[in-house]
């Protein structure tokens, strides 16, 4: 029964993870493939058509889509750095301290308003407010704009990391005489270790795929790879091969760094089996 | 005991991959792309029919030194169409003029939104946009561009002469008497068929015992519905599986309703009723819902019985590629279709016929109120599209640097080029565009660019005759066209995919537009509308 | 202090007597910690609020402001039929994926949890679909649910079933697009949960197994109630997007066929930048503010007794 429950549950990881890789695999098919071919049912390349590497090539080659890539490293980096730099500290404040008026709860609720509102509302103020500072068209924008809007994400996940971390050792390090913010920063952020990872990633993420300040913001030398990708809907139509490339290219970086962030999700385990 | 090792089960997903690979594959085993009966598809490279040069050096005496042209285009690359021109020409503006050109490609639905973001703010990024006719109503109307009447003559500019352009396309570039737009492209839709299949004995046989008549490119929607009742379910392409009698592209935002303005023009338009179309001219009530719209949107309903049910999703890609791949018999679409035929992995080349929209023996007079008999097939051309061309803003720094390079692009020489390629997206609609007797073009020229021969003549005389034709459709250029024309395309969608009648979805849209009137100003629109159309 | 019932109830905050001598000290100390992000935030965002606010009280002609009508625009949303099937779509989207995504995000996170060679591969793998650009994954599911033979009925076919209408049938659209939201977003729960649990004490499930429990008692009876509050915070978050999800119905269907995929942010959008109606569009935005943090509060003060201190 043991051996059953367990393949079982190993049938059902492939499952997911088949279901995960697979639309990936067919964008790869699609950057290969000539744009005629995108709608042949073939799946197989060499054995049911011949791939080409033009696609590939092209895209590669060219220049701005190099730079796009660099603008876009930078803007998530930037903004998910600052995001959790930020939000470390918001969220620990929240954790750890009772807020009166306003309470809490409502600081909470207030920080998570800021994801809620559809972004175009926002797209013409922004744009005056850019071009008022001599932003237009600058990466520094963007990172600023991607922090202000991770925030939340970094607040409100990290909050509830930090409040289900034992109290012992912080007040342990309170008692021998640290600040708050020392006991924060030597006893609390090791700890939360995974959840900080975990946050970067999806403020990373999140500022990463953003595309509509992207889009209004920007018209050379900022243009991260999301207006790329839009620009894959040409007057004729969507070019398949195009967003096979881009959205392949496009998750290379990201992927790395994610990768990279990951190992600290896993240190965050050994680090909790010394606790107690 | 030890997990059991998940690898193995790896090996399942690539099973059903397989599976359903072979599954699908069967159809292809045998089809080499292109190859057929030793019409083999020559692909001609974007780079290899060159437009020629025409604007000589400056060397030290530069007139325009200094200046930057930022010009707007949709986004598509080097060799893109409608962006691939201005590359192209940028080294021979910038050793002419002495003055930089900077191309901004934007994705082509949010053009026109980002050009107005920087137009109403008066930010002044871009000089020109090569922009869409339909642009215009917002353009002009709020007085974001400038007309270039005072530069055309002006021997200092590249010289080119609007009356080049054929009638239907030619009124695209004026607005309230002046000149806005310089030509570019010049877009609309006719009708293509499958030669081969039309001209098969075989079918010519059946075809006339069914229905009765001979089987020849449809003159009436009728005749188009009969044809592409006749040829829905047979395999048209060789591949043993059933095709389409027709294909459209009628996604939501995919461009769909333009293909109901060709389409449903000769049910309204007519002799006795050449211009009301939209609204009434006197009091601005949309007339979209009238009988005549109805019974046109009545037939494309029909129509779509004869084509896969997945049409109703596509956009332009994709119905094209159906109908490239061989597995459509008609549709009516844009140039691009006859140039695409032409290229690698067509499977179509050489078998492409063309000829105007089809037209109606019965249209309905919006004026009179009643329906009017034709003896002669009435037909409507239409310049249906975004006909491409650039336009200079108002807050341009540099607006004769800007209309120098715009003219550049018009001249003969190089439009001539321009409309045979087509990579471009630049689509033929001058005299010397056409081929003899209609114009004074050469058919050398469409060689060069790897037309073939057969299938150049059927498209050139079709677009011809499409712009030359007396009526033509009245294209909408006022204020907020777009929001009008969004109330009608989603409505087109309600009806095509059975969420209302045709009545329903046009009561609708008339409903919605009659709310944009309203909150725009009926009195400025009525305005405007009449002078877009030269009523008085 | 029983160090188990300390870990699992020690949720709240600082309130108890052990609070009292730092008191002072708390009350600045607690404004370093929030302000910082608090100024960034109301910095960045308060003369956007005021101007859309502001634009919300006029017309607009040509993009640009043309009479004042106070509460026009919001009468006007009322009686927008548009307006409220784009509302209807919408919720029918959230209600479709926010749960499935809660649901297999947090069974993937469990799934996944174990420290079995490979694990860490599959974990990074899971999270993949977070960084494909949700535009890009919604042109790249047009290839996806392409109708004739496309890859996803092909698979169907093989299994004996029929080809479903995914783009061209309204239903199936809402359908196809959930599918994809879910796809992208199931790894965000997937990995917020999955850091949650690496943050769970071991010692309680060694206790537990002592005691003789099997792994559904041990997610029911310990997992599920430590992870509850921050899962709702991850419910929260997506609720929340989920709302205001955008790119993935405009590059897969734009809101077709018809009006059938047209979610709320679409159509403000389209009112925005194609319609140029700011005035109109800003009116829509504060709709939508009011009724997501409606829906919000609401859950808050359901789940506020997760957060308060106990005693």
């Amino acid at each position: 029964m043991r051996l059953a429950y367990r393949t079982g549950l190993g049938a059902i990881t492939v499952l997911a993870l088949f279901l995960v890789l697979f639309p990936f695999y067919w964008a790869f098919l699609n950057s290969i493939k000539r744009p005629e071919e995108t709608f042949q049912p073939t799946w197989i390349p060499f054995l049911q058509f011949q791939p080409t590497l033009e696609h590939w090539r092209s895209q590669l080659a060219t220049p701005e889509i190099r730079h796009a890539l660099l603008n876009s490293v930078i803007i998530s980096i930037g903004a998910a750095t600052l995001a959790l730099a930020l939000g470390t500290l918001a969220a620990y404040g929240l954790a750890r301290f009772r807020f009166n008026r306003p309470s809490n709860g409502a600081l909470t609720t207030w920080f998570l308003s800021q994801r809620v509102l559809p972004p175009v509302m926002f797209v013409t103020p922004f744009f005056l407010l850019m071009r008022q500072f001599g932003l237009l068209d600058s990466v520094l924008a963007l990172v600023l704009l991607n922090a202000t809007f991770t925030l939340p994400f970094a607040v409100i996940i990290l909050s509830q990391t930090f409040r289900e971390l034992p109290r012992e050792l912080e007040e342990a390090a309170l008692v021998d005489g640290a600040s708050h913010l020392q006991s924060f920063l030597s006893v609390v952020l090791p700890l939360a270790l995974p959840g900080l990872a975990a946050t970067w990633v999806i403020c990373m993420a999140f500022s990463w795929n953003e595309f509509l300040f992207a889009l209004s913001l920007t018209s050379k030398s900022a243009i991260p790879m999301p207006v790329i990708i839009a620009g894959a809907e040409h007057t004729r139509g969507v070019q398949f091969w195009f967003v096979g490339v881009n959205v392949l290219l496009t998750m290379l970086v990201p992927i790395v760094l994610a990768l990279l962030a990951q190992r600290y999700i896993i240190r965050g385990l050994t680090l909790g089996a010394v606790k107690g | 005991m030890r997990r059991a090792k998940p690898i193995r089960f790896l090996l399942l997903p690539f099973l059903i991959v397989l599976l359903a690979a072979c599954g699908g594959g069967e159809q292809q085993t045998g089809q080499k792309s292109g190859v057929d009966e030793g019409m083999a598809a020559e692909a001609v490279k974007p780079g290899a029919y060159k437009a020629p040069k025409v604007a000589e050096p400056c060397g030290n005496d530069c007139p325009y030194e200094g200046d930057t042209v930022t010009v707007t285009v949709n986004t598509a690359g080097k060799e893109g169409p409608i962006s691939g021109p201005l590359y192209e020409v940028r080294d021979e503006f910038e050793a002419a003029t002495g003055a930089k050109l900077e191309i901004v490609e934007l994705p082509f639905a949010e053009h026109f939104p980002k050009l107005m973001t920087d137009l109403t703010s008066q930010t002044g990024e871009y000089d020109a946009s090569i922009a869409g006719a339909w642009w215009l109503g917002d353009l002009v109307g709020g007085d974001f561009i400038i007309p270039y009447d005072k530069y055309y003559n002006d021997p200092k500019f590249p010289q080119w002469d609007d009356q080049d352009v054929l009638p239907g396309p030619r009124e695209l570039l004026y607005y309230g008497g002046k000149k806005y737009m310089v030509a570019n492209d010049h877009d609309g839709q006719v009708m293509y068929y499958r030669r081969d299949l039309l001209e098969d004995p075989k079918h010519q046989e059946a075809f006339q015992k069914k229905y009765g008549y001979e089987l020849r490119p449809p003159q009436t929607w009728d005749e188009f519905a009969d044809v592409a009742e006749y040829f829905n379910g047979k395999d048209l392409n060789g591949d043993g599986e059933p095709d389409s009698g027709l294909t459209m592209h009628l996604k939501v935002g995919g461009q769909g309703m333009f293909h109901f303005m060709s389409f449903s023009a000769p049910y309204v338009i007519g002799p006795e009723n050449p211009n009301l179309y939209w609204f009434d001219p006197e009091n601005m009530e949309p007339l979209i819902d009238s009988p005549g719209h109805v019974r046109a949107l009545k037939k494309l309903v029909e129509l779509t019985h004869y084509g896969p049910e997945a049409m109703k999703a596509w956009s332009l890609g994709e119905s094209w590629d159906y109908f490239l791949r061989g597995e459509a018999a008609l549709t009516f679409t844009w140039g691009d279709l006859g140039a695409l035929a032409q290229q690698e992995g067509s499977k179509v080349k050489g078998k492409i016929g063309a000829a105007p929209i089809p037209g109606t023996t019965e249209y309905y007079n919006v004026e009179d109120g009643e329906w009017v008999k034709s003896d002669e097939i009435n037909v409507v051309g239409n310049t249906t599209g975004g006909s491409w061309a650039g336009v200079i803003s108002k807050f341009s720094d540099a607006p004769e640097a800007t209309y120098y390079l715009l003219a550049l692009m018009a001249t003969e020489e190089k439009s001539t080029v321009y409309a045979a390629r087509g990579w471009d997206g630049v689509d033929p609609g001058r005299y010397y565009h056409f081929l003899p007797p209609d114009g004074t073009g050469s058919m050398e020229n469409y060689k060069k660019a790897g037309w073939n021969e057969g299938d150049a003549r059927e498209y050139t005389t079709a677009y011809f005759d499409n712009f030359n034709a007396e009526q033509q459709f009245p294209y909408l250029r006022i204020p907020a066209t777009f929001e009008y024309w969004t109330a009608l395309d989603t409505n087109l969608s309600d009806a095509v995919t059975g969420q209302a009648t045709p009545e329903e979805a046009l009561k609708d849209t008339a409903g919605e537009i009659e709310d944009i009137t309203e909150r725009l100003g009926r009195e400025q629109q009525l305005k405007i509308y009449k002078t877009s159309l030269n009523l008085e | 202090m029983d160090s188990a019932s300390d870990n699992s109830r020690s949720l709240g905050y600082e309130t108890g007597p052990k609070a009292a001598p730092s008191k002072t000290r708390t009350d600045y100390t607690k404004f370093v910690f929030i302000g910082p992000a608090v100024i960034w935030i109301v910095a960045f965002t308060i003369f956007p609020l005021f101007y859309a606010l502001y634009t919300s009280l006029y017309t607009y002609r040509f993009g640009q402001r043309f009479g004042f009508v106070g509460v026009g625009n919001f009468t006007r949303l009322v009686t927008d039929e548009n307006l409220l099937s784009s509302l209807r779509v919408t919720l029918s989207f959230v209600a479709g994926t926010v749960t499935v995504e809660m649901v297999l995000g947090v069974a993937l996170a469990l799934l996944l949890s174990r420290e079995i060679r490979g694990t860490n591969v599959m974990r990074g793998i899971a999270t993949l679909p977070l960084f494909a650009t949700p535009v890009a994954v919604g042109y790249l599911a047009i290839t996806l649910y392409y109708e004739q033979d496309g890859p996803i009925n092909s698979l169907i076919q093989a299994f004996g079933g029929k080809g479903i209408p995914w783009l061209s049938d309204p239903f199936w659209a809402l359908v196809a697009v959930i599918l994809v939201d879910i796809w992208q977003w199931t790894p965000f729960v997937f990995l917020i949960t999955l850091a949650g649990l690496q943050g769970l004490p071991s010692e309680l499930y060694d206790a537990a197994r002592v005691d003789g429990a099997g792994a559904f008692q041990n997610f029911r009876y310990l997992t599920l109630p430590l992870l509850a509050p921050l899962l709702w915070l991850i419910l929260l978050l997506r609720l929340v997007e989920a709302f205001r999800v955008f790119d993935i119905p405009v590059s897969l269907t734009l809101g077709g066929p018809g009006r059938a995929t047209e979610v709320y942010s679409l159509y403000t959008y389209r009112t925005a930048l194609r319609f140029f109606d700011h005035g109109y569009a800003a009116a829509q935005g504060i709709l939508l503010l009011v009724i997501v943090m409606l829906i919000v509060s609401l859950i808050f003060s359901r789940i506020r007794g997760l957060y308060e201190e106990e005693r």
